[in-house]
């Protein structure tokens, strides 16, 4: 599995939803340091929760030497639902807070996005 | 086209939804949602569960406009999800369908994604977008467009009033941001996809009970007289208890509050519970080979008395909460328990089916879950909060006008006209009027998006709030 590579697109991939909907709600040119300082601990959030969550299944299942496209089919759409589940349970508790708002739908976009990196990867990549 | 199609929808979505209540919108995009499915795969909409989904939803979203409620937007929602759910695969059972529904709502984009790249990288390149060309079918228009109004504009002073009163204040990032989020729902939900192997494992299951290859006679034997000894012993006390309620029932005055209310809050619970459980143990002892076992008549008729018996329970339960309510009126807890009570009543009669007609669990998940599908969308047809203000103040025999105050805006207009034929204080009178004018001002502020069939109704009553301001 190419880890860093999956990493460093989700990274990239949270900070430009995260910051589109701060932005769309309130823009400060102030803000434009902090968007590039953001960056490190959007890595350790994203890293964390896709080494945890979805690596920790891809992981599992590589030793009955099943497919990739298969552990996407089997597991993603539980993982899809129980996520958006949990996403927009603590959207709707904030009543629906920007920044809240702003972390949850990046985090549930960029871990889908990286269960599909995953799976799309050739069986010859390796971390 | 389809393109296009789901980024008319998109736009139409943030139009409808953006910082906008419930109301009209949901109907509208009840209709939106059908005509891009119809567009994605019009050969679905032949089969006869799609056509009956498609008809449901709509339905629910006019009766979301009608009776704006919540149980009638959830009402919509599970439509919603079961129209997704039945476009995927359209023969499997309610909650696949819902399955499939949430899960093409929420990630058909990412699935189906994997799907392409899975088929034939070259489909990949074949569908790559023409970027070039999208920006010069909506860009050179747009740009003529706005050329040739600018230059109409100075002709014509009364074309230039109208496009002067064109507001597109709410066009702003967080708007466009907005459709993005009803663009990712359209492009989930035009292709619906299936959660697998979920789905298929529910295509093969069947609704009918099959013999086992490890049939045995023995085994038999010894569960049936498990089962005919438990069931016997249940009967002997669900009747002695039957007996003794209706005695008790006979004998004691339950009119006064705190009896009534210890009967019903404490007693219903636990006797709808017992039911529950009874029909566990049912289905545990008919789950498999025992329906097929020829000396099981004793056992299946002592379960069709409990059955029975049980039913018995659920009149007498059906009852005292009927005693509580035409004394001291309808509240949504009360109206809850009836339903709770019909509820299992029908998992009642649809496990008695079972044991009928060997019928395997999977019929009852899948009998049950319609059914209770069924009960939702007849609920929400109807405007609850006028129903007990109704009934509390023309039927029951005592009201408690506070609760009634306190409900949704939903029964203002019934107590603002019964208040003068009522007994309250001075002080409750002034709360109701004060209810009716917010829900007239709030009627009277709602954009186009947020009405719902109240609005339209109440002309005479806005023109009474304009000549009492």
């Amino acid at each position: 599995m190419n880890l860093p590579s999956n990493l460093s697109k989700s990274m990239l991939l949270a900070a430009s939803i995260f910051w589109s909907v701060i932005i769309a709600d309130e823009f400060d040119p102030d803000m434009i340091p902090y968007i590039f300082l953001s960056l490190i601990p959007i890595f350790m959030v994203s890293a964390l929760v896709i080494t945890l969550t979805i690596c920790s299944v891809f992981w599992l299942r590589e030793k009955d030497n099943t497919s990739k496209i298969k552990v996407f089919y089997t597991y993603f759409p539980y993982y899809a639902i129980v996520s958006f589940g949990f996403c927009f349970y603590f959207m709707a508790s904030s009543n629906f807070d920007v920044f809240v708002v702003a972390f949850f739908s990046s985090a549930f976009i960029t871990t889908s996005q990286s269960w599909v990196w995953f799976a799309k990867e050739k069986p010859h990549e390796k971390t | 086209m389809k393109r296009a199609i789901i980024i008319i929808a998109s736009v139409l979505f943030g139009l409808l939804f953006y910082d906008k209540q419930i109301g009209l919108n949901l109907l509208i995009f009840s209709i939106i949602t059908l005509i891009v499915l119809i567009i994605h795969d019009s050969k679905k909409f032949k089969e006869r569960n799609v056509l009956i989904s498609a008809i449901v939803y709509i339905c629910t979203g006019v009766i979301v406009f009608i009776n704006l409620s919540n149980l009638s937007i959830i009402a919509n929602c599970i439509a919603f999800f079961t129209l997704i759910g039945v476009n995927s695969k359209s023969n499997t059972s309610i909650y696949i369908n819902w399955l499939n529904g949430v899960y093409s709502t929420i990630a058909g984009i990412f699935h189906r994604n994997v799907d392409v790249n899975e088929a034939q990288q070259q489909i990949t390149l074949k569908k790559d977008i023409d970027i070039f060309h999208w920006v010069k079918l909506l860009g050179i228009p747009i740009a003529f467009i706005i050329l040739f109004v600018m230059l109409y504009k100075n002709g014509n002073p009364m074309f230039n009033d109208l496009i002067n009163k064109i507001n597109l204040d709410f066009i702003n990032l967080e708007w466009i941001l907005f459709c993005v989020l009803g663009y990712f729902l359209f492009s989930n939900i035009s292709k619906p996809v299936c959660v697998e192997p979920a789905t298929s494992l529910d295509l093969n299951t069947d609704n009918i009970l099959v013999k086992s290859k490890n049939f045995s006679e023995e085994t038999l034997k010894k569960e049936t007289q498990l089962g005919t000894l438990l069931i016997a012993l249940l009967n002997l006390l669900i009747v002695f208890y039957i007996v003794t309620d209706i005695l008790y029932l006979l004998t004691n005055d339950l009119n006064s509050a705190s009896a009534l209310s210890n009967q019903v809050h404490s007693g219903i619970n636990t006797l709808i519970a017992s039911i529950i459980i009874a029909i566990i143990i049912i289905l545990y002892f008919f789950r498999g080979d025992l329906n097929f076992y020829l000396k099981n008549t004793t056992l299946k008729n002592l379960t069709y008395l409990w059955i029975i018996l049980n039913i018995v329970l659920i009149v007498l339960i059906a009852n005292k909460n009927h005693t509580y309510i035409t004394s001291f009126g309808l509240t949504y807890k009360r109206i809850g328990v009836n339903v709770y009570i019909f509820l299992t009543l029908i998992g009642l009669i649809t496990t008695l089916l079972k044991v009928m007609n060997i019928k395997s669990l999977v019929y009852l998940l899948r009998v049950n879950t319609q059914l209770s599908f069924a009960i939702v969308i007849i609920l929400s047809t109807i405007n609850w909060d006028n129903t007990i203000t109704n009934y509390n103040l023309y039927k029951a025999e005592s009201f408690d006008i506070d609760y009634l105050i306190k409900l949704s805006d939903r029964n203002a207009i019934t107590l603002y006209n019964a208040k003068a034929n009522i007994i309250i204080s001075e002080d409750n009178k002034g709360r109701i009027d004060q209810k009716y004018l917010n829900h007239i001002k709030s009627l009277n502020n709602k954009d186009w998006q947020e009405v719902h069939y109240e609005y339209f109704t109440v002309t005479e009553k806005t023109n009474a709030y304009e000549s009492s301001k």
